[in-house]
């Protein structure tokens, strides 16, 4: 009985305050509704860029070049050798001939190198996945320290230089998502603030009759925590169907783009930016009616 | 129930506002601070529920050294002391009762308690008939009675009383000063500062006398002036 009446105290001083401090409430609701926006968007746009990377991974194989033609046996021997490499998804074996066969597929109609060069130039290989694209040079190594293998070969390179793009953008972004959380913050802090100078003698006579700090937090926290989920709401409501219209765009235009479809982890992202406007609220209500609770 | 040794205390800006002061209070006493304005007789009262700390010396009250006292520990030193204001400090949005229940509330009483309690402390201030008024509604002996039966709903073991009729005609006054007489003689320590001479003449109590932050008078059944 008696938690319920200190909750119930909470929740009602808690919307007066939100109702008393009215316009400056909503504008910081708006923009706690636009920060988690962006957020939410720098979240995807990671989430998305991963998915691309770790789908490009996938596509590109190391390939063992070997000095000589094999025979079948030798063959599957090798490729069982390389398939006990750590991170090695799997192994197939390309004959040369095979080798020959797709690469005039795929070259015949613009070159007519096939002709010029008449006979198959090329020998046998083993086309290697690895199972995620950053461990592509450890495992090439690893490759190459096989007697059997000739030369490997991988693109390494665009590999790296993605990643570093990615690095460099998820820094950029972290530094704006920081960036906007302390200014949203500040927003927030003000707000409350607001109501908790209008309560300035409600909070003295609380102090002096003996209410305890953490009482006296609440109601300002539970406001904070009023203004972040309503604007964490709000941001989901416009994050969801800009992210579901945009992707839908895509996917007709770019076929082959491998854009985040994948409905749990939307949820989840979803979910992280309501939290996240949740935890800014309370953090901003604490921080707002702090000075007044200090102690001589 | 009071002990105060030598305290001095000077704000931050330099104003020396009580030097080297010792008094000792009994339990269940009643006792005017005189003095004139300036005199140290409000930083004298912030000492005993710590809303300002001493430079030296030391405040017990009620066996609690306020001065050692933790952050965390000052609310519970606030429940055993009741506070009156000359300037009632009434929250105008919140009813009567809702202002007196509010000292109750905010502690995390139980419902049931809050509501006994509160009509006890209106009741005894005989203020019940205007429990769903609100402050503006008010004159201003009543708005001091409701401020009086805010500072003694949870039962304070001392009741501290800053100028309460500094803003009342001498007949509510009166009334007033009636009210703490006999919360006194219900068992509470009661700590009154004033400029009323005719009340303190005639209710002859221990007087406590301050002049520029320092006791010029500690008397038993005494007066408004040294006689
Ligand atoms: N918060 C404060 N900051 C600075 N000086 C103060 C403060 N409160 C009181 N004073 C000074 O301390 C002295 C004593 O004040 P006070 O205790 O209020 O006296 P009284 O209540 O007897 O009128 C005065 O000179 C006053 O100006
Ligand atoms: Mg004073």
């Amino acid at each position: 009985m008696k938690l319920f009446g200190d909750i119930e105290f909470f929740v009602v001083e808690a919307f007066r305050g939100v109702r008393r401090s009215g316009v400056m409430s909503l504008v910081a609701i708006g923009i706690v509704t636009v920060s988690l926006f962006i957020f939410g968007l720098f979240l995807l746009f990671m989430v998305n860029l991963g998915n691309m990377v770790a789908e490009m991974g996938t596509r590109l194989d190391i390939v063992a070049y070997v000095e000589k033609a094999v025979t079948p046996d030798e063959a599957a021997a090798i490729t069982e050798k390389l398939s006990h490499i750590t991170g090695v998804e799997k192994v197939r074996y390309v004959s040369r001939e095979e080798a020959w066969r797709s690469f005039r597929d795929d070259f015949t109609q613009k070159l007519d190198l096939a002709t010029i060069v008449g006979e198959n130039p090329l020998p046998d290989s083993f086309a290697i996945k690895v199972r995620t694209p950053d461990i592509l040079p450890k495992v090439a190594e690893a490759v190459a320290q096989y007697p059997e293998v000739d030369e490997v070969r991988y693109s390494g390179k665009l590999i790296k230089q993605i990643q570093t793009l990615i690095d460099a953008l998820r820094l950029g972004g972290m530094v704006l998502v920081v960036l906007l959380f302390f200014a949203t913050l500040l927003i927030v802090v003000n707000t409350i603030r607001l109501t908790v100078l209008a309560r300035e003698t409600d909070i003295y006579i609380m102090k002096l009759v003996g209410a305890t700090r953490s009482f006296i937090r609440w109601p300002f926290v539970i406001e904070g925590v009023l203004i972040g989920v309503l604007g964490g709401l709000f941001g989901i409501l416009i994050l969801k169907p800009s992210y579901d219209a945009v992707t839908n765009r895509l996917q007709v235009g770019l076929p082959f783009l491998p854009l985040m479809t994948d409905k749990f982890t939307l949820n989840v992202i979803y979910l992280v930016v309501g939290i996240s406007g949740m935890l800014l609220g309370m953090l901003g209500g604490y921080i707002s009616v702090s000075r007044l609770l200090k102690e001589k | 129930m009071i002990e105060i040794k030598n305290v001095s205390k000077s704000y931050p800006n330099g104003v020396e506002a009580l030097f080297d002061v010792n008094i000792h209070i009994g339990k269940e006493e009643f006792v005017f601070i005189v003095g004139p304005s300036g005199a140290g007789k409000t930083t004298l009262m912030k000492m005993l529920y710590r809303e300002e700390l001493p430079n030296s010396g030391t405040v017990i009250v009620d066996r609690i050294n306020v001065t050692e006292l933790l952050p965390e520990q000052v609310p519970y030193l606030r429940r055993a002391i009741g506070v009156v204001f000359q300037d009632y400090k009434l929250l105008p949005r919140r009813t009567v009762y809702e202002n007196v229940a509010f000292a109750l509330q905010v502690t995390g009483a139980a419902r049931s308690q809050i509501r006994r309690h509160t009509m006890q402390a209106l009741e005894l201030v005989n203020m019940l008939k205007r429990a769903s008024s609100f402050p503006e509604e008010l004159s201003g002996g009543e708005k001091q009675r409701v401020c009086i039966a805010r500072a003694i709903v949870n039962n304070p073991t001392l009741l501290l009383a800053d100028e309460p009729t500094g803003n009342l005609d001498p007949t509510t006054s009166w009334e007033i000063m009636e009210l703490l007489d006999k919360i006194n003689r219900r068992n509470t320590t009661v700590l009154v500062s004033t400029h009323n001479k005719s009340i303190v003449d005639s209710m002859k109590r221990r007087v406590v006398q301050l002049e520029g932050g320092r006791i010029m008078r500690d008397q038993q059944l005494g007066s408004y002036n040294q006689v």
